[in-house]
């Protein structure tokens, strides 16, 4: 528990302008699943990531939208063209009002 | 706090206009006060059948078939229904955009697993994750094109333990 909001990014070592660039991401979350009691669900705050925002350069590529309905610690693939040097950045936002970043460098050859 | 109250009265109503959700808006009506934040039953949206979740998306607009522009990747077989990889590579037509990923498990009680959402600019519509999976399941990717378009590849997926406990 105690490493809830680990984040593990990946990105090759180095890449040429304009290839398509494919990132791995991994955080360490419980994402907590629906109890049921007795046929009913629970009704509580569950904790769980509902939101990932991938940021390129400082400009926002993407939004991930997700549910319990993903795994515990979550791992996301993505793809995207590097055009330039710069900063990968990942975060990660969940229920609770926990926000977990990774971020990666880019290099471009 | 008044938007969370009325949000929730929405939540009982529409559950109680669909014929299962008589029950599950009985079910889902919690005994003292309702749990608040964004992980609470009210914001999780309701237990529903597949086509419901579909109309509520993308209302009554046709899925095309994209078995062509869609490559969906998962195994055929999954031992443990708590982690099946997925990944999705979508080609679109010439000149289009793809504008969002949607993965939907059929028979999941909330069927949507995740929307991925991509700015126009240097994202490709490529990705990979981990899926829950109740029990054996189709698994369909839509993808929505900037023009609206959607277009539509499924598969299915045996699951030997479910991955959605209880």
């Amino acid at each position: 528990m105690a490493d809830i909001g680990n984040v593990r990014i990946r990105v090759p070592g180095s890449v040429k302008a304009g290839d398509v660039v494919r990132a791995r991401v991994l955080v360490i979350h419980p994402m907590e699943i629906v109890e049921r009691r007795g046929g009913r669900p629970v009704d509580k705050n569950y904790h769980f990531i509902n939101r990932v925002v991938v940021t390129y350069l400082g400009r926002e590529i993407a939004q991930f939208e997700t549910t319990q309905s993903i795994s515990e610690n979550p791992f996301f693939a993505f793809a995207f063209k590097a055009t330039e040097p710069g900063q990968l950045k990942v975060t990660f936002l969940d229920t609770h009002g926990g926000k977990f970043e990774g971020s990666a460098d880019i290099k471009v050859t | 706090m008044n938007r969370s109250t009325r949000k929730l009265s929405r939540r009982q109503l529409l559950g109680s206009m669909t014929a299962l959700g008589v029950a599950a808006g009985l079910g889902a009506r919690p005994r003292a006060a309702a749990a608040q934040g964004a992980g609470s039953l009210a914001s999780l949206g309701p237990e529903e059948a597949v086509d419901a979740t579909i109309r509520r998306l993308f209302g009554g607009r046709a899925l095309k078939d994209g078995a062509a522009q869609i490559k969906l990747d998962l195994p055929l077989i999954a031992e443990n229904g708590a982690v099946v990889p997925v990944t999705v590579e979508v080609t679109p037509p010439p000149a289009a955009q793809v504008k969002a990923i949607y993965v939907i498990s059929d028979k999941n009680r909330r069927p949507l697993n995740a929307k991925f959402v991509f700015n126009p600019g240097p994202a490709a519509p490529i990705i990979g994750t981990n899926l829950r999976l109740g029990e054996s399941t189709d698994v369909r990717v839509i993808a929505e094109l900037a023009d609206g378009t959607l277009l539509q590849a499924k598969r299915e997926v045996k699951v030997t333990v479910g991955g959605c406990g209880g």
